[in-house]
């Protein structure tokens, strides 16, 4: 009989052991332990504004689309959005800043380049926007295409993958031009503004931003052609493989909310009455898309309710709903003609 | 050992020798410190990079260079950009500070007040706003399609100021340096009685063999100058003056003239007045007095405080990059953005300007003991 009970014991604690390993969370990683210590999530701004993804107001309050997007990472992590500190920081300092621990994390239109990814010590998370490179020229020179702008002026973000993109595109077809680069987007525009050039290549949304601010918005026009496009993702420091799936899983709550048609509004609605499996799981209702990160399970519930999903916050920032009214292209759902698409969520 | 300590000498070198080594070791621990860090975060070191192409050009340089130039050419050529608006700013500083330094002390009420002027105004506003209010003012010109004709040789537009260019091959100038020694050394021949009507002479004859040289030298496909010209959407031919060189530049040779003109000054008021007596009542002119007597124990007193500012003023070209001037500072900064190799990049920013104004420094130096007058130090 001993022995039975014996027995009995042993295998009640084997049992015990096996059903608390599922429910024990995962570890999140030390730069999310680190965030949740601190109660914060240090996140890139600009120096100065950065229209469309990173604009300040006279009474230093953030907006624009990295912005939300630190917002969202803020919101996942620590279950609100205002628990942010954003950081501002120049395109030169936020690699070293972000290994420095100044920030956790570069939300900042930053290209996924060879040499920042092996060199620089960083790990990408997937694109969460694609930046097409694009031209906008003067309205009176008539162009229409680069080849229309041979021999002139370019006006261009020092510093940035643009001079690169410019360089190969011209080069490769021949075009003469003369890159005129500056560091600080006041002075470019101001060049820009002024005449100094005939063009000014850059992100579609920075110009179409640039050309909303213009003086005189008809004087420029954006080209058809599109130079490049770059994949932009999140970056954070390399070896800390839980907060890049964080991250990638926030982008993928962002997507799968828009897929579903869960907005900032209707999200209590859809909680309450889920339509799929998979909407269970996202909103936390059934268990596993929070603790399989180290996350709560209803973080992605709470990012939607605070910041909407991927296609509110791009209209609110950049798109129609925007000052800018940048048209979604590329970065449309794969279901509309775009690039973007949620992971599996199993 | 301990009686070693008891000398005053020797106390002093064991102390200076210790000093030293705490520093080295901290050197020595902040280089490896941040060499493990680096390692530690993957990030490569090293000069390596040199060598890559950068991919993206500049739009002014001395040297010819491209998107595929290595980035050691790059940098090579963002130093030339800066020594050329530094040089070109300090020449153009001294020059416009003589002159405000002597309106200041000339005696004349209209000039004093002119000087005075142009001093507390151009003193007074920091460089930076003085180099984006001239480029604000350079860029607001007319486009190049209205651009301002200059007796149909040159143009001014916001994009630059385009003058035309002799156009010479090293055979041309040799020619014209050749005709040029002929010329000296027919004059000193020729001279003597009647130096005017042989110079005359002799000039005419060299310039008639200088012309026939060049015709018989030079390519007749190739125009002697090169004119600009408007072609599509920019100028061709000729010599561009970009309005970043030259908003860099006015506030330069503006803001550094306003300093020199008070060290200009300053030095003429240093000169002790019973010197200047005492050459006068040695029957000097007032001319003499100024030329031989005044302006030379001036322009000692001038020396130091120039050397000090002549390098304030070539670290004041790392202003460039507000306006577009791919200035040394420039150019490494975007290459910093474009390879993130920040601390290489840093110390070959710093090893530039410390190459830069040491040696300036020295050369000015050097003038100070040139000229320094003998016994006295």
């Amino acid at each position: 009989m001993k022995r039975h009970l014996t027995a009995i014991a042993a295998w009640a604690a084997v049992g015990a052991a096996g059903a608390a390993l599922p429910a024990a969370a995962a570890d999140p990683g030390p730069t999310v332990r680190m965030i949740q210590e601190r109660g914060s999530l240090l996140c890139t701004g600009h120096n100065g504004s950065y229209l469309g993804f990173a604009e300040v107001d006279d009474r230093g309050n953030w907006s624009g689309f990295d912005i939300e997007m630190c917002r969202a990472l803020a919101t996942a992590i620590l279950g609100s959005p205002d628990k942010l500190q954003i950081i501002p920081v120049s395109w030169a300092q936020r690699f070293p800043a972000l290994q420095s621990g100044d920030i956790d994390v570069i939300i900042k239109v930053t290209g996924w380049t060879m040499s920042r990814d092996t060199e620089l010590g960083l790990q990408y998370s997937l694109p969460y926007f694609f930046g097409p490179t694009t031209i906008m020229a003067r309205t009176e020179i008539g162009a229409r295409t680069p080849e229309d702008l041979a021999g002139g002026v370019f006006c261009i973000n020092a510093g940035t993958s643009i001079e690169r993109i410019v360089a190969d595109y011209m080069g490769a077809r021949g075009i003469p031009y003369e890159a005129l680069n500056f560091e600080k987007p006041e002075e470019l525009r101001a060049a820009l503004y002024a005449g100094r050039c005939d063009a000014l290549a850059g992100f579609g949304p920075f110009l179409a931003a640039t050309r909303f601010n213009a003086p005189d918005p008809e004087a420029f026009t954006i080209l058809d052609a599109v130079l490049a496009l770059e994949p932009e993702g999140i970056a954070v420091r390399e070896g800390d493989d839980g907060f890049v799936d964080v991250i990638n899983w926030m982008i993928s709550a962002l997507l799968m909310a828009e897929e579903y048609g869960i907005t900032r509004d209707n999200v209590d609605e859809v909680r309450a009455n889920p339509p799929s499996a998979s909407v269970e799981r996202l909103l936390g209702v059934s268990p596993g898309v929070g603790e399989r990160l180290g996350l709560s399970d209803d973080w992605a519930y709470r990012m939607i309710k605070a910041v909407g999903n991927y296609g509110e916050i791009y209209d609110r920032t950049i798109g129609e709903g925007s000052v800018y009214r940048l048209p979604r292209g590329k970065n449309h759902l794969w279901s509309n003609g775009g690039m973007l698409y949620p992971l599996v969520l199993d | 050992m301990l009686r070693m300590l008891r000398t005053r000498r020797s106390r002093g070198i064991i102390i200076q020798a210790a000093l030293l080594a705490a520093v080295g070791a901290l050197v020595a621990g902040m280089v490896l410190t941040a060499r493990e860090n680096l390692i530690a975060q993957g990030i490569a070191t090293g000069f390596g990079f040199l060598d890559r192409s950068t991919g993206w050009p500049i739009n002014v340089a001395l040297i010819e260079v491209s998107d595929r130039s290595s980035y050691a050419r790059m940098l090579l050529a963002g130093l030339l950009n800066t020594l050329h608006v530094g040089i070109t700013g300090l020449a153009g500083a001294t020059l416009v500070g003589l002159v405000v330094g002597m309106m200041r002390v000339s005696g004349n009420l209209v000039l004093e007040i002119l000087g005075t002027a142009f001093v507390e105004t151009f003193r007074n506003v920091p460089l930076i706003l003085q180099v984006i209010f001239w480029y604000a003012v350079l860029t607001h010109l007319p486009p190049p399609r209205g651009a301002i004709d200059l007796l149909g040789v040159g143009f001014l537009s916001n994009r630059g100021l385009m003058l035309p260019m002799p156009d010479w091959s090293g055979t041309d100038l040799l020619l014209i340096a050749a005709a040029l020694v002929a010329a000296v050394i027919a004059a000193r021949r020729l001279g003597g009685e009647r130096p005017l009507r042989a110079a005359a002479l002799a000039l005419a004859a060299v310039a008639a063999l200088a012309v026939l040289l060049l015709f018989l030298g030079h390519d007749p496909a190739r125009p002697l100058i090169s004119l600009p010209q408007r072609q599509g959407l920019r100028f061709v031919g000729g010599l561009t003056v970009k309005p970043e060189f030259a908003a860099l530049l006015t506030g330069i040779v503006i803001f550094g003239g306003a300093y020199v003109g008070e060290i200009v000054r300053a030095g003429f008021l240093s000169v002790d007045r019973g010197v200047l007596q005492a050459a006068r009542a040695l029957g000097l002119s007032g001319w003499q007095v100024y030329r031989l007597v005044h302006i030379p124990l001036a322009v000692r007193a001038m020396l130091p405080a120039l050397a000090n500012q002549y390098v304030w003023l070539m670290k004041a070209t790392t202003l460039g990059v507000a306006i577009g001037y791919p200035d040394y500072f420039m150019v490494v900064s975007t290459a910093i953005n474009q390879t993130g190799q920040t601390i290489e990049l840093l110390l070959l920013l710093m090893g530039g300007f410390l190459v830069i104004n040491y040696t300036l420094g020295g050369a000015m130096n050097w003038l100070n003991a040139r000229l320094a007058i003998r016994g006295r130090n």
